[in-house]
């Protein structure tokens, strides 16, 4: 009998387990710090406590689905392996030069981000490919061996491979790449036109690098856990979750490390997918606040977006353009340096701040005794009432609530506020800062914010919802159960999808069908592979290409039609592309031919049905547990607000704001005039009333 | 939210209810200059970035700017709100009116951009105004090249003038742009992109007001920039007062006839003033730099140097005036020709760094291997279709007493470069290399950026008329405190040196040379931490004999 799935996402700061009962829709979960030295450690122990705490043999676990923020956090601390770059002869700085643009444009001493392969190990050999394909220079094959000593000597564990024009003919990578592992087979070797078939050569080769630079950790980390897994009995395939939200085995993760970047963030979303789709809405803006980070994703009809380019480890914290540009599929998602950890301060001006620094888990804010010393958000998030310092973090963590009003106290001095105005001033402006992020992007999607639901997951996210929620002017606030472990649990919700790409660049006027055809087979082919190994059957299809009117500089992901496709299936394209332009630009496009650069594929199995415990709460409790004071910038001051137990909240039951709502991972702040209840899924509803804003 | 009624709460707006507003101004400005980049057909503005969007009070005052944009065009927007203002009155200003002009001296210093003006308004009362300016991808006129004499021939000048009239479109003035450009579909399209962004300015502002129940900008506005004001002032302040000079000797025209700029900085109690006087005077090609560039790039310096975290506003302004004589390369007046003025007017912020260089060394910056370089070829494909391919190409920054520069990267201006595969692929061309230049950084304690180079050859079967903007390729840029110049920079045609004022037109196979020149070094050589003279030997930024 296998009913249950395992769930496990490591973060920076804890990893969280979440074993899930698919018959009975039970949910056990656990949270644990994170053991960076071997993170496999925390996983096994957390596996253990929910395996042991209901007899659970792991023979019944059906499928085990992982998410991690580690190989992103190598790239931030800069502790992945010794990497090197061979480029076409004449371009080994293409990676250093980048794209000549500042991202501060009054820092004078700004840095560009560094390169991940310093300049004395990137290589060079002769070849070269045109445009269209064509060789104009073969490749010198005899200079790659003197190479290979070279990067023997140098200790190099990790090769990356860029020549120009590869995303059209990868032949030459792939004889380079060859004749070196010929030579030294242990050698970790990534081809550009593998990782990322698309034009523009800075952008391919810092893609190309950043996964050459994870690919040892990752293979050795994955192998680790995989074995650990096995050792324990736990046969069922260990499935991995990319930054599109795709699920994939472990032997892809360890060809191409890169696509998982962002896959703790996607799990987020998915999860937030999952709640709107329980709660049957067509338009939710997924904000999941943790310590650090706000996350913000918008989801229309239940499937987040996909991105194909991100950014990772920021040089400038959450400055555009100051981090190293990656083109992978992955959810998008826009972040923001917001979170509980957050700290407080004046600047030059004499203005409030509040981030983008953070007191991170170590030293922390004032209120968790750890040697923080800085206020944060945290702390006015407790001097404001929202967080209760009783059975705070389920107990975890003893909350010094006199040093923490200590810290606000002196900044409020400086800043010649009272005590509360400036607590509220700290939980309103983190608010307006994420407000206002996601307002240019929900603009930029040519969308309106008042026709979306909130869905807060994280630790933070559902204290701010409220007044985030307001800022936008939304009526309404979904939270689910388990809100701060909400993203192991859309490990396990996600229908497995599998994503690939290749370069295809040609004008649909002049189109070789049947050349397009054979490609998109080939890549449905390999898909198709993929999702049979995670023992799932293979369901829709959906083809895409990145179009763009010839001349244009940028391209358009477009949905197309179903294949195949012949001569007779240009106008469809057009048409599809058409659609898409207008959507997106919202103007028809130019009267110029159209051509293809990429084309796509995405593979996905059809959702499982699971069981769902809902609500079963706990009847001999009353739902409420006392009152504190808690502000309201609606009251202008603290208001006697009602407490209440999650766990023993009825479905049936119609409450009214100002209250605060607890549970072991997160607190949910509801205003005055806000009406909330339990919905049948379980989920917490908050209704904002009319003159909200 | 209330007004204010008490001290306590005053405080309380000024300290945490301005922070917010300002954020939110500064979100509406980026989410026009996002649907800039989405809606215009210009790659110039949606590739290399060359527009700006910006939200004055309703006289002119710069309340916010949006996060990516180009130096120049943040300092001439506000101008240009402020023309409109002396043009039409309080009075002639209508809502549903939308003004225009690329008029060099009232816009960004060229023809090349239009600036477009919103006036806003609220219950029939001027509230603010929203303003955009944009590179066009053509305004007629001559194809961009420094050998025009005249503004006359450099395209279609668009006076200061009304393109709606409450919310009335003016078809004449789109007619006569479309017949006066080679890109009817796209420039017009690219103006109506900025008038999307300057509406979407309108309705965020509008928006704001309510939300905050504030009946007017006036009150932020003046707190604002009186914040900002004071700030730049108590940073000046700091300065010690004095004359401070710089003269700086540049490529002209020819070899014989280089030009000279000459800069006296004042600096006295809280405020600075520039002077401009000696400078070489208004040249017969188009090099020469608009007064309102000059002013752009003149205040863009001192908040680099000054006050280089705070949002910028015209508050920050204030302290500083500019003089320049007229006719010379930095005010030149009509008929001028002006398209390539960054050509000159990038030297500006230079100047200053030199002449506060002599009180405060550590706070600017040894000179950068700029102004922007540009390569513009033309020509006709294998099958009939004419095409057209400007290039942007960088040289390093100049080091400063905190590191060394950064080798190629735009400045002071922020333009991207574009990729080889991209280049390759739009016109018949083939990089045999782009790479840094060794040794091209100015030695000092801190080395200067490398420049860059790039070997170019054409692979077109007809041949291809070629233009450049580029610039020390005579006189390094100078360092500071010591420090040594970068090295000049070159253009070659088959290994020649090329007149790089001048057109060619090259027959296939032809080579070019671009070698962008290096920034200058920072303090003595001698004083070299041991450990960067060694990383730039491993790494092969400075080359063995070079040590």
């Amino acid at each position: 009998m296998t009913r249950y799935a395992l769930g496990i996402d490591i973060g920076g700061t804890f990893t969280d387990v979440v074993l899930f009962d698919r018959e009975q829709g039970r949910r056990l979960t656990r949270k644990t710090l994170t053991t960076p030295g071997d993170p496999a450690i925390a996983v096994l122990q957390a596996v253990d406590q929910v395996l042991g705490a209901d007899c659970i043999s792991p023979h019944e676990i059906e499928r085990v689905v992982h998410a991690t923020t580690l190989f992103t956090n190598a790239l931030i601390e800069r502790k992945g392996a010794k990497t090197a770059l061979l480029t076409t002869e004449g371009f080994r700085d293409t990676l250093e030069i980048g794209r000549e643009r500042k991202y501060d444009l009054y820092d004078l001493a700004a840095k560009k981000p560094r390169p991940l392969a310093p300049r004395d190990l990137r290589f060079e050999v002769g070849e070269r490919i045109l445009a269209d394909g064509g060789v104009r220079r073969a490749l010198e094959t005899d200079e790659l061996d003197g190479i290979a000593d070279q990067l023997q000597q140098a200790g190099v564990a990790s090769l990356a491979i860029v020549f120009l024009h590869s995303y059209r003919n990868p032949d030459h990578e792939r004889l380079a790449g060859a004749r070196i592992n010929e030579r030294l087979p242990n050698l970790a070797v990534s081809l550009s036109s593998d990782v990322a078939p698309e034009i523009r050569e800075f952008e391919r080769a810092s893609t190309t690098v950043a996964n050459a630079y994870i690919k040892p950790l990752a293979r050795d980390y994955l192998d680790a856990l995989s074995t650990r897994l096995g050792a324990r009995e736990i046969t069922a395939p260990l499935l991995l979750m990319l930054s599109s939200g795709g699920l994939t085995h472990v032997g892809e993760v360890r060809r191409s490390p890169v696509q998982m970047l962002e896959s703790g963030p996607a799990a987020g979303a998915l999860a937030a997918a999952d709640i709107g789709r329980a709660e049957g809405l067509e338009h939710i803006l997924a904000f999941d606040m943790g310590g650090t980070t706000a996350k913000l994703c918008l989801i229309d009809g239940n499937e987040p977006e996909i991105a194909y380019r991100f950014e990772a480890a920021r040089e400038k914290r959450f400055a555009e353009g100051s981090g190293l540009p990656i083109r992978i599929s992955t959810v998008e998602l826009i972040e923001i340096g917001a979170g509980g950890g957050s700290i407080a301060r004046l600047d030059g001006l004499g203005l409030l701040k509040a981030g983008p620094d953070s007191a991170g888990a170590i030293p922390g804010p004032v209120a968790y005794g750890r040697g923080g010393r800085q206020p944060t958000v945290t702390d006015a998030d407790f001097a404001l009432g929202y967080l209760g310092a009783e059975g705070f973090a389920g107990g975890a963590i003893e909350v010094d609530l006199a040093g923490s009003q200590a810290a606000l106290d002196e900044l409020a001095t400086e800043a010649g506020l009272s005590p509360e105005k400036l607590a509220w001033g700290v939980h309103d402006l983190v608010n307006e800062n994420m407000a206002s992020a996601a307002r240019v992007h929900i603009a930029e999607k040519g969308r309106d914010p008042r026709n979306y639901t909130l869905v807060a997951t994280g630790g933070a996210g559902p204290v701010h919802a409220y007044g985030m929620a307001r800022k936008l002017g939304i009526r309404r606030i979904v939270c689910p159960r388990n809100a701060g472990v909400a993203s192991a649990l859309g490990l396990l919700l996600a229908p497995a999808r599998v994503d690939r790409t290749a370069a295809f660049a040609a004008p649909l006027n002049d189109m070789d069908w049947p050349r397009l055809e054979g490609a998109f087979r080939e890549l449905e082919l390999e898909a198709a592979q993929v999702i049979a190994d995670t023992g799932k059957a293979a369901g829709r299809v959906q083809r895409l290409a990145d179009m763009r009117n010839i001349g244009q500089g940028y391209e358009l992901v477009v949905n197309l039609p179903d294949g195949p496709y012949g001569a007779e299936s240009a106008a469809r394209l057009q048409d599809a592309y058409a659609l898409a332009y207008e959507n997106h630009f919202t103007r028809p496009p130019p009267n110029v031919p159209v051509a293809i650069a990429t084309i796509r594929v995405r593979l996905t199995a059809p959702a499982e049905a699971t069981a769902d415990d809902a609500t079963t709460p706990d009847k001999r409790t009353s739902a409420r547990t006392g009152s504190r004071d808690v502000y309201f910038a609606e009251a202008d001051g603290m208001l006697d607000t009602v407490v209440l137990n999650r766990a023993a909240m009825t479905a049936a039951d119609s409450h009214a704001g100002p209250a605060v709502v607890e549970e072991a991972e997160s607190t949910m702040v509801i205003g005055p005039g806000g009406r909330f209840h339990i919905s049948a899924s379980g989920n917490l509803i908050i209704e904002l009333p009319e003159d909200g804003a | 939210m209330n007004r204010p009624t008490s001290e306590l709460d005053a405080v309380t707006l000024d300290a945490i209810t301005l922070e917010v507003i300002w954020n939110r101004m500064i979100a509406s400005v980026d989410e026009a200059a996002k649907a800039i980049v989405r809606t215009s057909f210009s790659t110039l503005s949606n590739e290399a970035n060359d527009f700006a969007c910006v939200l004055t009070d309703a006289d002119g005052q710069l309340l916010a700017q949006n996060s990516g944009s180009i130096p120049s065009f943040i300092g001439t927007l506000p101008a240009t709100v402020r023309h409109v203002l002396a043009k039409f009155g309080q009075d002639g200003l209508h809502p549903g009116d939308v003004i225009c002009t690329n008029d060099p001296w009232l816009g960004t210093g060229h023809l090349n951009d239009c600036s477009i003006v919103r006036p806003i308004f609220r219950d029939g009362g001027l509230l603010a105004f929203a303003a955009t300016a944009s590179h066009m991808p053509d305004i007629g006129g001559r194809i961009r090249s420094v050998e025009a004499r005249e503004i006359f021939e450099e395209g279609f000048h668009i006076p200061l003038m009304k393109i709606f009239r409450a919310g009335v479109v003016d078809e004449t003035f789109f007619e006569l742009l479309r017949t006066q450009v080679r890109t009817p579909d796209q420039t017009e399209g690219d103006i109506h992109a900025q008038i999307t962004a300057n509406f979407l300015i309108e309705d965020r502002v509008l928006a704001m007001l309510i939300e905050y129940g504030l009946d007017d900008l006036a009150d932020l506005s003046r707190e604002l920039n009186s914040r900002t004001e004071g700030a730049m002032r108590a940073a000046i302040a700091k300065v010690p007062d004095g004359i401070y000079d710089f003269e700086m000797r540049t490529d002209g025209l020819t070899a014989e006839a280089p030009f000279t700029f000459v800069l006296k900085l004042t600096v006295a109690g809280e405020s600075i003033h520039f002077d401009f006087a000696g400078t070489s005077p208004v040249q017969p090609r188009a090099i020469n730099c608009p007064f309102c560039y000059t002013y752009a790039m003149s205040a863009y310096a001192i908040k680099c140097a000054l006050l280089p975290g705070i949002p910028n506003n015209s508050g920050m302004l204030r302290p500083i005036t500019v003089a320049a004589p007229e006719n010379s390369l930095l005010n030149p007046l009509p008929p001028a020709a002006v398209g390539a003025r960054a050509s000159t007017g990038h030297y500006v912020p230079i100047l200053a760094f030199g002449a506060l260089a002599k009180v405060m060394p550590d706070r600017v910056m040894a000179a950068a291997g700029s102004p922007l370089w540009n390569c513009t070829q033309s020509g006709v494909r294998a099958n009939g279709q004419s095409y057209a391919s400007n290039l942007f190409f960088n040289g390093g920054m100049g080091a400063t007493a905190r590191g060394d520069g950064e080798s190629a990267i735009s400045w002071p201006s922020n333009l991207s470069c574009t990729p080889v595969e991209v280049a390759e692929q739009s016109a018949p061309l083939l990089f045999h290399y782009k790479r840094l230049r060794p040794n091209s950084g100015g030695p000092g304690q801190f080395r200067g950026g490398l420049g860059e180079e790039m070997l170019i050859e054409s692979l077109s079967d007809s041949p291809i008329t070629v233009s450049f903007m580029a610039e020390r390729t005579r006189f390094g840029a100078p360092g500071l405190a010591g420090g040594g110049d970068g090295q000049v920079g070159s253009v070659r045609i088959d290994g020649m040196e090329a007149d790089n004022r001048a057109q060619h037109h090259l027959a296939k196979g032809t080579q070019i040379l671009i070698a962008t020149p290096g920034g200058g070094g920072y303090g003595r050589q001698k004083d070299r931490d041991n450990e960067h003279v060694s990383r730039d030997k491993r790494l092969g930024y400075v080359e063995e004999d070079q040590q």
